[in-house]
């Protein structure tokens, strides 16, 4: 008995090792394997990231970036500053991660390029609390806000405070077949607004091919697009906040806007097609000669010349007709800005990079020249390259068309709500389409008055939503500066 | 042996084994969950930044329009699996369990492999069969029957090409379960039913259907909750959106773009409790019909 009291004690003691050799062999490889590969996640070397991670979302650009991030590496190797490393990412995954990053407030990259559209995501709740650096006084103070042109700051401007460096200007032309324009006798320049177009690209809706049905359309775009519809907002006016960041969805403008898209894409008088962008579907309409034209930003032109070389030389450009006589002869259409996230390990040197990227006048031309997109910087929209005559657009100045209108480009905000504004909108004019053809109305009188009311119903909602959040209900939400 | 071995062991070694799985399941199932239903009562612009906000996370879900179109549009897609999807499945299986079908192995593969293709290329490809002008379906039946090519299935008919490409992805894959189910039909039983000369009507009423009842209960369940947790078909067919006037948008698309798009990861978490009250008292109902019908039989 008292040998069995002795024993237990000694077991005991050794309690652990005595649990040990009474597993199995099976459970204990198991707990074997799952200690060591614990020790070894442990113990692993992380890989120390070497100087600053610069994030892009396009291709093109990194390779437009990469003999400037080399020169700036070299430089870096014999000073302070920190080397960049470029990584591209597909936006979807750039934008999850920098969101996430800024959640859980862990270091994603150092300096990352947001596009317009998914802008406003990060601009949500209190404006102190937004992931990116403010720029706002540095920009001023280092005399950069006044090289640049101001309405490209809007997408990056919330409550006042300017979150980013513009990439671009991306004024909107309006492309044109001009083989088949010009065939037809039509005289582009007597095209002032929207029914002036109408009416002298209407002979060229009609059935090519013989077979009965329409199969070439005045305009490439649809009124489900939101990048059409948003660009046409803005160039009469319209669009979702105004500057001091107050609704307009239901002004006359866009509803104006929506009738006549409406009227474009069904019933009697149609002239529209739907024929998107990066699609195979739209790139046949386009080659196949069922587009005459199409809304065409800068960077478009640049997608254009790579992906529809075919169409080289049948091409021209001219302003946007006007909503109105002597009205705005363009638009804006997309956008990109490189900005600093909080997490960054060296604000200094991701500053002095950003500002060498986006301000050279090296790279300036390489953006024209490899993707057709002009400069923010007014000083450079001088330069000879600007002025080449361009075979695609049959030899037109093609930049300086571009920079002829980049001053006038519509103010864009940059509201959290914004968005979902325009989905309302696209709401509307999907809701309103139904109506024509449920009503057998097209004409733009007659779907005025329910276009207005669907957007005030659109409005309202987007009121109540405004009212509903707590960090930002009652603020100016819009793009433009305060001051 | 193996009873003197158990005794051996100290009372806290199950624990010991215990532990990694209650280390996984407090970490991320239990303190996220308590975590979601509180943040259900804030509001959010990012986990870091809340605000409470009592119920009115719930009155707004109530009023927004969106939420009900989110509520009919899942409702819609979830009973055209059961009463569309599943019954189709079961009629395959029942082809294809049938002696008479030459090659059935060759037939059940060729069913079955879309599902091996995967739910995003299903939809990628949908969408691409569904485009207008260019899409594969319009130009059949243009030349076919002089359909319009222009007919717009992703903006006026979101929902039946969602619900044409889910029957396309999951029959094959609810045609296995009704097969295993219809394999273990106890051939005795139609045997001795059909020597009482029940006809083959009678035979599947009053044979088959009781005996692959407890299968057929269970892929109900599943093909419920598989519909109200649709996201990424309608995601992809539709180019991360809910399409025109949101007619494809789910509950769960709903959740995310409230959560994700917006930043409202409370309001998200409102949504996904709602969400997951209704799946469990589908659990629930469907659980009790079994019950009675098994009490029934």
């Amino acid at each position: 008995m008292d040998q069995k009291r002795s024993n237990v004690t000694i077991c005991n003691d050794f309690l652990l090792l005595r649990t040990l050799k009474t597993i199995p062999p099976g459970p204990l490889v198991i707990l074997l394997i799952a200690v060591l590969s614990s020790a070894t996640i442990a113990f692993w070397p992380s890989e120390e990231r070497e100087g600053l991670v610069f994030w892009t979302f396009a291709q093109h650009h990194a390779r437009m970036y990469h003999p400037a991030i080399q020169d700036w590496n070299e430089r870096a190797a014999t000073s302070d500053a920190e080397p960049i490393q470029m990584f591209v990412l597909s936006m979807g995954a750039l934008n999850r991660r920098t969101q996430s990053g800024m959640w859980a407030q862990t270091a994603t990259s150092d300096l990352v390029e947001i596009e317009q559209p998914s802008v406003a995501r990060f601009m949500a709740g209190p404006v102190e609390e937004v992931g990116f650096y403010d720029l706002t006084d540095l920009l001023r103070d280092e005399g950069i806000y006044n090289q640049l042109n101001e309405p490209s700051f809007a997408p990056w401007t919330s409550r006042g405070r300017i979150f980013g460096l513009p990439h671009d200007v991306h004024p909107v032309l309006l492309c044109y077949r001009a083989d088949l324009v010009e065939e037809a006798g039509i005289d582009v320049s007597k095209i002032k607004t929207w029914d002036d177009f109408e009416e002298a690209m209407r002979p060229l809706v009609n059935n090519t091919d013989g077979d009965g049905e329409t199969d070439r359309y005045a305009l490439g775009l649809w009124y489900t697009s939101a990048r059409d519809v948003e660009a046409l907002l803005l160039q009469a006016g319209g669009g979702t906040f105004n500057a001091q960041g107050e609704s307009i969805i239901a002004s006359d403008a866009n509803t104006h806007v929506i009738a006549r898209m409406v009227r474009w894409c069904v019933g009697p008088n149609r002239i529209a097609i739907d024929a998107p962008e990066f699609s195979p579907s739209g790139n046949e309409l386009k080659l196949r000669g069922s587009v005459v034209a199409a809304l065409m930003p800068d960077w478009l032109a640049g997608v254009w010349m790579n992906d529809l070389s075919a169409l080289k030389g049948k091409l021209k450009l001219m302003p946007l007709p006007a909503w109105e006589e002597g009205g705005r002869r363009t638009s804006v259409m997309g956008g990109t800005m490189i900005a600093i996230p909080k997490t960054t390990r060296d604000f200094d040197s991701a500053w002095a990079f950003a500002k060498e990227l986006y301000l050279s006048p090296v790279l300036a031309q390489k953006l024209f020249e490899s993707n057709h997109i002009i400069s923010p910087k007014v000083g450079l929209w001088g330069e000879p390259y600007y002025a080449v005559k361009e075979p695609y657009f049959s030899d037109q100045q093609s930049g300086m068309m571009y920079i002829d209108q980049a001053p006038n480009v519509p103010f864009r905000t940059s509201s959290p709500f914004h968005q979902v504004a325009m989905q309302q909108i696209m709401d509307a004019a999907s809701a309103l389409k139904a109506y024509a053809e449920a009503n057998d109305a097209y004409e733009i009188e007659t779907l005025m008055p329910e276009a207005k009311r669907l957007l005030e119903s659109a409005e309202q909602r987007i009121e109540q939503e405004m009212s509903r959040n707590v960090f930002i209900a009652g603020d100016t939400m819009g793009g433009a500066d305060d001051e | 042996m193996s009873s003197t071995t158990a005794r051996q062991y100290p009372a806290w070694v199950p624990y010991f084994f215990l532990l990694p799985f209650l280390g996984v399941f407090l970490v991320f199932i239990a303190y996220p969950m308590l975590l979601s239903a509180t943040m259900a009562f804030q509001q959010n612009a990012g986990p870091g930044v809340s605000e409470p906000v009592g119920l009115k996370n719930f009155t707004w879900m109530v009023q927004d329009p969106a939420f009900w179109i989110a509520v009919k549009n899942t409702t819609i897609f979830a009973a055209a699996s059961v009463f569309i999807q599943l019954p189709a499945a079961l009629g395959l299986a029942l082809l294809l369990n049938s002696d008479k079908i030459k090659g059935r192995g060759l037939w059940r593969m060729i069913f079955f492999a879309p599902v091996l293709v995967g739910l995003p290329f299903v939809a990628i490809l949908a969408g691409l069969i569904f485009e207008k002008n260019t899409g594969l379906l319009n130009v059949t039946l243009n030349a076919l029957f002089g359909f319009d090519q222009e007919f717009p299935w992703l903006q006026e008919f979101v929902m039946p090409a969602l619900i044409v490409a889910a029957f396309w992805m999951y029959v094959g894959f609810n045609m296995i379960y009704f097969l295993a189910a219809l394999q273990n039909v106890n051939k005795d039983l139609l045997e001795a039913a059909q020597v009482d000369g029940a006809n083959a009507w009678q035979r599947f009423r009053n044979v088959t259907i009781p005996a692959i009842k407890p299968v057929a209960a269970f892929v109900v369940l599943l093909s419920l909750i598989g519909s109200f947790q649709l996201f990424e078909l309608p995601y992809l067919m539709l180019n991360e959106s809910a399409g025109p006037e949101n007619r494809g948008l789910t509950l769960v698309m709903y959740l995310y773009q409230q959560g994700f798009d917006r930043g409202d990861l409370g309001y998200a978490s409102a949504v996904g409790w709602v969400l997951a009250v209704a799946l469990f008292a589908f659990a629930i109902v469907q659980s009790v019909i079994s019950k009675r019908s098994e009490a029934d039989a």
